[in-house]
C-alpha cells in the first residue's frame, strides 16, 4: 500500500500510509482505538475507496472497488464483528455468497466435502452441519477463517480477532496463524494487544492518528511498543503549582465490574482521590478503566466491592444521585455518552441540569434562563459557536468537549472524573481544557482523570496509578521516568512480569 | 430525526477536527446563513415560485397526496367496467375515451369535495333560501355538514396520531395504538353506560377512565420494554390482540351486555356521558375535537418546553448520553408509552362517546392503525399531526359521500391514504416525479436544524 | 328575507368555500317543492346495514326489491351504500339526502335511530325502514311483517308430520325479530292439538312464559348443533331453528339425526346445502315490501306514502316455502289442511298473535 490517505469530512483517518506485507509473514498493526487501523483494512479490503494513494499486488497497481475485486485478487478478511447468519449451518455460512450449486439448487454435498477439507488442510477442525449460534465465539471465528480460506485468499487481515476471546481462544488462535503462515499465507494482524504482538508477528507497524509512528521487529522490548502506540509526539506543559491534597474525597474498596460481555473487566481495584489532588490513571486502553469510572458514576453495577465518596456509600446509586451529589463526569466517548448532537448547544448545556432551578422545574423548563446561561457559558469557556440555538453535532470535536466541560463545570463539584478529557481534541482546545481540569483541583475539588495518552496523564496528575488488566499494579509519582511507566502499562512490574 | 442524507457529515463532525480552520474553508453548515441573502434580485413571485418546487417537506406532502390521488383516480379507471371499456376502443375514440375517464375521476373528486368540505349546490339554495330538488330548504345544519364529518372522523385521529408520534420521538414505534384504543373505549364505555351522574361529572369521569384504562395498556409496553428490552413492536401488536378479544368477551358480561339486541353490541351510554355536540343535535362533531386539540396543544408544549419532553427527546435521540447525564432511561419509556397509551385511549374514548354510544367489536374502528399514518403523514410533530388527521378525515368523509354519490367503493379511500403515506415515507421517489430541487433555504436551515 | 340574506352573505364569506361559494351565487332556476326532479328520474338509494349488500339475509333481498321496482318502472334509478359500522349509518343516509335521493330505504331495526334523526331533518324525502315503525314520522314508511302468521302454517306442519309426537325449536336470543318465530310456530301445533285431538309437544319454548332453549349467538354452528342434539334425545323429529348461522349447525346433523329442519327468512332449500333435510321454511319477504313501497313512492313521487307495508300470509310477506324433495312424504290432507288454515288466517277466522308481532 503506497500513500494511502483517507478522510472523512475533515477527519484524516489515514494519513499517506505506506504499508509493505511480505509473502508469509504475520504483519501485527498496532495502534489503539481510533487510530486508523481499521480504515486502512477497510480499504485494503475494497470497503472503503482512498482519496489517495495506490494498492499494489505483486508490484502491480489494482483497483479494489468492493470485497469481490479484494477475494479475486487473494485478499480475504475475518471482522472484529462477525459476518455470520446466525441461524445457518457453519457450512451454509461458508458458502454464503459462492455458493456451489446443482441446477440451481444449494449444492450441499459438495459445500460439506470444501468446508471439511479447508479446515483439515489448515488444521481448523469444524463440523459442517453445526449451527452457528450454537457454537462459541472462538469457533465462530474459525468459521470466518475458513470462510476466507475456502476463498483461496494468499493475504488474510484479521481485524481485532482476540477482543472477543477468552484467553484460551486467544493461544489457540496465535498458534492457528503460525500454522496459516507455514502454509505460506500472509495475515496482517490488527490489535492493540502487545503480548500477543509479540508472539506471533514478524514485522510490526505502529499507527497512531491515522498516522505510521514506526515499525517494530517483535523483540523490540513491550515497553518501547507502548510507548510508540500513546505516543509522545505532542509534548504537554500544564503550569501547576504543587497540590495540597486534603481529606479523601472518593474511596474505591476491592471493586469488581464485568463488562458487556460479561468478562471481570475491573478485578479488585482499591484507589482513593483526596481534595485538592489530581490521580491520574494511566494504561492501554481496554484494561478496566472505563468500566471501573462507569461503575463509580452508577452507569455499571458492580458485582463486589464498594465506592464511598465523602464518607457515604454511593456503590449503588443511581447516575442522577452521583451526579446531584456534586460530581461531575466527563464520558470517554463525547458523541455515544457525552452529547446529544441533535440538540442544541444550549439543551446540551443543561442535559444534566434541566430539573434544577433555575433551568426548569418539574413540569417546565425555563428556556430564557437556559438561554442567558448558555450565552455566559459559551463565553467563559470559549465555545466557538454562531448561536447557542446551533446543534452540537454541527460543532468541531474540540468545540463539543467544550460544551461537556462547561456544563458539567458549572456547578459546584466535590469529585471530578474526566474519562479522555481531550481524546479527538484540537490542540488549542486540549490547552484549555486541561488548564480548566487543574483550576478545578485548585479550588479544592477531587479530581480523576483516565487517559490512554501518557503525557496526559503526566502532566496532570499528582499521583499515577498504572492499570492493567483490571487492576492497578502501581499507583507512582509524576516524576517517575517513562520507561518504568511504559513497563508497568505493558504489565511488567519491577518484580517480574505478572 | 436524522435523514440519511446529513448523517456523513455528522459522523465526520466527531473527532479529531481542527478548530481554526478559515471561514471559506468551513463545510456549508458551519457557514453564517444570512436570512433573505439568496433573495438578492428576485421578486417575490420568483421566490415563491422557486420555494415551491424546492424538496421541502410541505411540498414533499402536497406532492404525495397529488400523486395518490392520481393513482387514486387510475384505480377508479379501472374499477369501473364502462370506462374501461371504453379504453379498449382508446386508438379509435382517444377523445371520449379521455373525456369518460376525466368524467369518471373528477365527478369523484368533486363528490369527495363536497363531502368533507362544502357543497357548493347546498350553499347555493340555502343561500337564497330555496328547496333542494328533494323538495327540502337547506339549513345551516346542511351546509356545514360536510365539514361536521371531516371534524368528527379526525378528532380520534388526532389522538392515535399523537400516540404514535410521542413514542416516535423517544425512539419508540407504538403500534399498539389500536389495542390503547379499545382499552380506552372500555374504560369511557363503562362509565358511561354503568354510572348514574350528572354530566358535568359523568363526561370528565369517562374521559379519566378511558385515559387511564389506555394509559395502563400503553405503560405494560414501556415498563416491558424498559425491564426486560421486550421490542415494543411485538409487545404492541400482541396486546393489539388481548384488547380486542377481551373487548368482545367484555361486551358480552351482563352488566355490559344489551339484552334486546343479539348481536356484539352492550347498552348505550347515558345521555350524561354523551360528549356534547358543538353546533346543533344534528351535526356530529363533538367535544372530542376539541379535546384533541387541546391534547395536541399540550403535547407540542410539553415536547418544546416541558421537562418531561425534554428527556423524551434526549432518550429518543441518544439514550445514551441521557443516562450519563442521570435521565432513568427506563422510567422515562414506561411513562411515554403511558402517556401515549392514554392519548390513543382518549381516541377510543371519543369513538364510543362521541359517535357510536355503544360498544361494539368495530367500535374503534381502525383508528389505532391509521393513527400509524397519520404520525408519519405528520412527520411525528404535533401540530403536523393534526394536519394529517384533518385531511384523512376529510378523505374519509368524502369517501362516504363518494360512495353515495358516484357509487365509488369506499375502499378506495383507504387505498389513498395508503399510497400518501407511502410517498411520504419515499421522498426520493416523489423527488424524482416531481423533479424537485433543493432549495437554497431549506438546505440551510435542514443542515441547521439538522438531525 | 332580505335581512337574514345579508347575514347569510357574511357567513358565506367567512366560510371556507369562499371561492365555491362567489361562484355558486348566482341564482338557481326557480323551483317548487316536490317539482324539481330533473330529467324525471327517480332516484332510489338504500343504506344497508353492517351486514353489505351480499348477506343472503335482509340485505340482500331488500336490494332485490329495489331492483324489482327498477324493472318494473324505467323512471326510477337505484343506488345503495354499503355501512361497514354502526357509525356509518348517519352519514350514509344524510349522503344520500344531499345526493338528492327521493327515496331512501334503511334495512333493518338497528338503523332506527340514524333514520329518525336524518328523516327528521329532511321531512320532504321520503324514507322507507325495513323492521322498524314509522318511527314517529310521516315520511318513514314503515315495512313490517306478520311473522308469526307463516309461523304457525310451520307449527301445524311440524305436527302433523311428526312421527314421534314431539318437535322442537330453538332461537338465537331472546329478542322480538326470534321469539315472534316460536310463538306462531307454538300456536300452530297447539292449533293442530285442538283440531286433532292430539297432543305433540313443543320442546324448547313456552309461549305463556316466553321461556326456552337459545344458543346466545347467531354464528356458531356447534351451538346450535348442541340445542338441537337435546331437543332430538328428547324425542323431537322436526326442529325449527331461529339462531341464523348456528342453525346450521343442526341442518348438517339432521340426516344422521333422523330429523328434519323447517328453516326461517329465506328459502332454506335454495340458500343452504342442506336440502334433502328441509321439510320447509317460514319465509319473510322483503323483497316484496321494499318493491311494493318504492313502486308506489315513484308513483305518486312528490306526495309522502302513507300507512306501510305489512307483509301477511294474504299479500304474501310472509309465507311457508314449498316443500320441495319433501313434497311426496307430506301427507296430502295435511297439506290441503295447512292451504284451509291459510285461507282461514286471511280471511280472518284464525288470528295468531305473539307478544313481538308489529302493532
Amino acid at each position: 500500500m503506497r500513500g494511502i490517505t483517507k478522510r472523512f469530512g475533515d477527519l484524516v483517518a489515514n494519513d499517506d500510509i505506506h504499508l509493505t506485507v511480505e509473502p508469509g509473514e504475520i504483519h501485527a498493526l498496532l495502534g489503539e482505538n481510533g487510530a486508523g487501523k481499521s480504515t486502512l483494512m477497510n480499504v485494503l479490503y475494497g470497503l472503503l475507496q482512498p482519496d489517495e494513494g495506490e494498492i499494489l499486488v505483486d508490484d502491480k497497481p489494482v483497483k479494489i472497488k468492493g470485497p469481490s475485486d479484494a477475494i479475486r485478487i487473494g485478499i480475504g478478511m475475518v471482522h472484529q464483528h462477525f459476518m455470520l447468519v446466525p441461524v445457518f449451518t457453519v457450512a451454509e455460512n461458508v458458502m454464503l455468497g459462492a455458493e456451489p450449486n446443482k441446477a440451481g439448487f444449494l449444492d450441499h454435498a459438495t459445500a460439506d466435502r470444501l468446508v471439511r477439507e479447508v479446515s483439515q488442510k489448515y488444521g481448523l477442525p469444524l463440523e459442517p452441519d453445526a449451527i452457528i449460534e450454537d457454537l462459541p465465539i472462538g469457533i465462530q471465528q474459525r468459521v470466518e477463517i475458513v470462510k476466507a480460506l475456502t476463498r483461496d485468499v494468499d493475504l488474510l487481515i484479521l481485524d481485532e480477532p482476540t477482543a472477543v476471546l477468552t484467553p484460551q481462544e486467544t493461544d489457540e488462535l496465535l498458534s492457528v496463524m503460525r500454522g496459516l503462515k507455514e502454509s505460506g499465507k500472509s495475515i496482517v494482524f490488527i490489535t492493540h494487544k502487545l503480548r500477543e504482538v509479540k508472539a506471533v508477528a514478524d514485522q510490526i507497524t505502529v499507527v497512531r492518528r491515522g498516522k505510521i509512528v514506526g515499525t517494530a521487529a517483535p523483540t523490540a522490548p513491550e515497553s518501547e511498543l507502548a510507548e510508540m502506540m500513546v505516543g509522545r509526539s505532542v509534548i504537554l506543559e500544564v503550569p501547576k503549582q504543587a497540590a495540597q491534597p486534603g481529606a479523601p474525597v472518593l474511596a474505591v474498596r476491592g471493586l469488581v465490574v464485568a463488562d458487556d460481555r460479561l468478562h471481570r473487566a475491573v478485578d479488585g481495584v482499591d484507589l482513593e482521590v483526596r481534595a485538592g489532588e489530581v490521580l491520574g490513571i494511566a494504561g492501554v486502553q481496554g484494561n478496566g478503566q472505563t468500566e471501573l469510572v462507569e461503575s463509580i458514576m452508577g452507569l455499571r453495577p458492580s458485582l463486589a466491592g464498594t465506592v464511598t465518596f465523602l464518607g457515604r456509600d454511593i456503590t449503588d446509586w443511581s447516575t442522577r444521585e452521583v451526579l446531584r451529589s456534586g460530581v461531575g463526569y466527563i464520558p470517554e466517548d463525547r458523541s455515544v455518552d457525552g452529547l446529544v448532537k441533535e440538540f442544541s448547544v444550549a439543551e446540551n448545556l443543561v442535559l444534566d441540569l434541566y430539573r434544577s432551578e433555575p433551568f426548569g422545574g418539574r413540569f417546565a423548563l425555563n428556556p430564557k434562563a437556559i438561554d442567558e446561561s448558555a450565552k455566559g457559558r459559551v463565553e467563559e469557556f470559549d465555545i466557538r459557536v454562531q448561536s447557542e440555538q446551533q446543534p452540537v453535532g454541527a460543532l468541531s470535536g474540540g468545540n463539543q468537549q467544550k460544551v461537556i466541560v462547561a456544563r458539567e463545570m458549572s456547578r459546584p463539584l466535590k469529585l471530578f472524573i474526566a474519562a479522555q478529557p481531550t481524546r479527538g481534541v484540537d490542540v488549542g482546545s486540549i490547552e484549555f481544557i486541561h488548564r480548566r481540569i487543574i483550576a478545578e483541583r485548585d479550588v479544592g475539588s477531587a479530581v480523576l482523570v483516565v487517559s490512554s495518552e501518557l503525557d496526559e496523564v503526566v502532566a496532570l496528575a499528582d499521583r499515577i496509578a498504572v492499570m492493567y488488566r483490571g487492576r492497578i499494579l502501581a499507583i507512582v509519582p509524576p516524576g517517575t521516568p517513562r520507561e518504568k511507566l511504559g513497563l508497568l502499562m505493558a504489565g511488567i512490574t519491577s518484580e517480574g512480569a505478572s | 430525526m436524522t435523514s440519511p442524507d446529513n448523517e456523513p457529515e455528522a459522523m465526520a463532525s466527531s473527532p479529531d477536527k481542527s478548530l481554526s480552520q478559515p471561514e471559506s474553508g468551513r463545510p456549508y453548515y458551519m457557514q453564517e446563513i444570512k436570512p433573505g441573502k439568496h433573495r438578492a434580485g428576485k421578486t417575490f413571485w420568483q421566490t415563491l415560485r422557486e420555494e415551491f418546487y424546492a424538496d421541502n417537506s410541505f411540498t414533499v406532502t402536497l406532492a404525495a397526496i397529488v400523486l395518490a390521488l392520481f393513482l387514486g383516480g387510475v384505480l377508479m379507471i379501472i374499477g369501473d367496467a364502462n370506462v374501461r371499456a371504453q379504453w379498449g376502443y382508446f386508438f379509435y375514440q382517444p377523445l371520449t375515451t379521455l373525456e369518460a375517464s376525466w368524467d369518471l375521476v373528477s365527478q369523484a373528486y368533486t363528490d369527495m369535495f363536497k363531502g368533507s368540505i362544502v357543497d357548493p349546490e347546498v350553499l347555493r339554495y340555502w343561500y337564497w333560501n330555496l328547496p333542494m330538488p328533494s323538495g327540502n330548504i337547506p339549513t345551516w345544519q346542511t351546509a356545514l355538514r360536510p365539514l361536521s364529518e371531516t371534524l368528527t372522523n379526525a378528532a380520534p385521529l388526532v389522538f392515535t396520531g399523537l400516540a404514535v408520534a410521542i413514542p416516535f420521538r423517544a425512539g419508540l414505534f407504538n403500534i399498539g395504538g389500536q389495542g390503547q384504543a379499545i382499552m380506552g373505549a372500555i374504560g369511557g364505555g363503562t362509565v358511561g353506560l354503568a354510572l348514574s351522574l350528572p354530566a358535568a361529572l359523568h363526561i370528565p369521569l369517562a374521559i379519566l377512565a378511558g385515559a387511564l384504562l389506555g394509559g395502563f395498556w400503553g405503560y405494560v409496553v414501556g415498563l416491558l420494554k424498559a425491564k426486560t428490552g421486550a421490542h415494543e413492536v411485538i409487545v404492541t401488536i400482541m396486546l393489539n390482540y388481548i384488547a380486542l378479544y377481551f373487548l368482545i368477551w367484555y361486551i358480552r358480561q351482563s352488566f355490559a351486555d344489551e339484552p334486546t339486541r343479539s348481536d356484539l353490541i352492550s347498552k348505550p351510554a347515558k345521555e350524561t356521558a354523551l360528549f356534547p355536540k358543538i353546533f346543533d343535535d344534528s351535526l356530529r362533531v363533538n367535544l372530542g375535537i376539541v379535546l384533541a386539540i387541546l391534547a395536541a396543544a399540550g403535547v407540542a408544549w410539553m415536547l418544546k418546553r416541558g421537562t418531561f419532553g425534554f428527556e423524551l427527546r434526549a432518550v429518543g435521540y441518544n439514550p445514551n448520553a441521557a443516562s450519563t447525564a442521570g435521565i432513568k432511561v427506563g422510567a422515562t419509556l414506561a411513562l411515554t408509552m403511558a402517556l401515549a397509551g392514554a392519548l390513543a385511549g382518549l381516541g377510543g374514548t371519543t369513538m364510543v362517546l362521541g359517535t357510536a354510544q355503544n360498544l361494539t367489536g368495530e367500535v374503534v374502528g381502525q383508528i389505532g392503525f391509521n393513527g400509524i399514518l397519520v404520525a408519519l403523514l405528520g412527520r411525528v410533530k404535533p401540530w403536523g399531526v393534526v394536519g394529517a388527521a384533518l385531511l384523512f378525515g376529510a378523505l374519509q368523509a368524502g369517501g362516504a359521500a363518494m360512495q353515495t354519490f358516484s357509487g365509488i367503493s369506499n375502499e378506495l379511500v383507504t387505498v389513498i391514504q395508503a399510497m400518501i403515506v407511502i410517498f411520504v415515507a419515499a421522498p426520493l421517489l416523489v423527488k424524482a416525479i416531481f423533479r424537485l430541487r433543493r432549495s437554497p433555504v431549506a438546505a440551510a436551515q435542514a443542515a441547521l436544524a439538522k438531525g | 328575507m332580505r335581512t337574514t340574506r345579508g347575514m347569510k352573505l357574511i357567513a358565506l364569506a367567512a366560510s371556507a368555500g369562499l371561492a365555491f361559494g362567489a361562484a355558486a351565487c348566482s341564482k338557481p332556476p326557480a323551483e317548487t317543492p316536490g317539482t324539481g326532479q330533473s330529467a324525471g328520474t327517480y332516484k332510489a338509494c338504500m343504506v344497508t346495514d353492517t351486514g353489505g349488500i351480499d348477506d343472503r339475509s335482509f340485505n340482500a333481498s331488500s336490494w332485490a326489491g329495489m331492483e324489482a321496482a327498477k324493472a318494473a318502472n324505467s323512471n326510477i334509478a337505484t343506488s345503495y351504500t354499503a355501512s361497514t359500522a354502526m357509525s356509518d349509518y348517519d352519514p350514509n343516509l344524510a349522503n344520500s339526502v344531499t345526493k338528492g335521493c327521493n327515496y331512501i330505504q334503511s334495512v333493518g331495526g338497528l338503523m332506527g335511530d340514524a333514520t329518525k334523526k336524518v328523516a327528521g331533518a329532511n321531512p320532504n324525502t321520503q324514507f322507507s325502514i325495513v323492521d322498524a315503525d314509522n318511527l314517529g314520522l310521516k315520511n318513514v314508511f314503515p315495512i313490517q311483517f306478520e311473522t308469526q302468521q307463516a309461523a304457525f302454517l310451520a307449527g301445524y306442519l311440524a305436527a302433523g308430520f311428526s312421527k314421534t309426537g314431539k318437535v322442537g325449536t330453538y332461537g338465537g336470543l331472546p329478542i322480538g325479530p326470534v321469539t315472534i318465530f316460536m310463538d306462531g310456530f307454538a300456536d300452530g301445533v297447539a292449533h293442530f292439538n285442538k283440531v286433532k285431538g292430539k297432543n305433540v309437544q313443543v320442546l324448547g319454548w313456552d309461549k305463556a312464559t316466553q321461556k326456552g332453549l337459545f344458543t346466545n349467538d347467531f354464528v356458531k354452528q356447534e351451538a346450535g348443533k348442541q340445542q338441537s342434539d337435546t331437543l332430538v334425545a328428547q324425542g323431537a323429529d322436526v326442529i325449527l331453528p331461529v339462531a341464523g348461522g348456528a342453525g346450521l349447525g343442526s341442518a348438517a346433523a339432521a340426516k344422521a339425526g333422523n330429523y328434519s329442519i323447517i328453516w326461517v327468512d329465506a328459502d332454506g332449500y335454495e340458500t343452504t346445502p342442506y336440502k334433502d333435510v328441509m321439510l320447509s321454511t317460514v319465509i319473510k319477504n322483503s323483497k316484496d315490501g321494499v318493491k311494493e313501497a318504492l313502486s308506489k313512492a315513484a308513483g305518486q313521487k312528490g306526495t309522502l306514502l302513507t300507512g306501510g307495508f305489512l307483509g301477511t300470509l294474504a299479500n304474501n310477506g310472509v309465507s311457508l316455502a314449498p316443500y320441495h324433495d319433501f313434497d311426496s312424504k307430506v301427507d296430502p290432507a295435511l297439506k290441503s289442511e295447512i292451504e284451509a288454515l291459510k285461507a282461514d288466517i286471511i280471511s280472518g277466522k284464525i288470528k295468531v298473535t305473539s307478544a313481538a308481532q308489529p302493532k
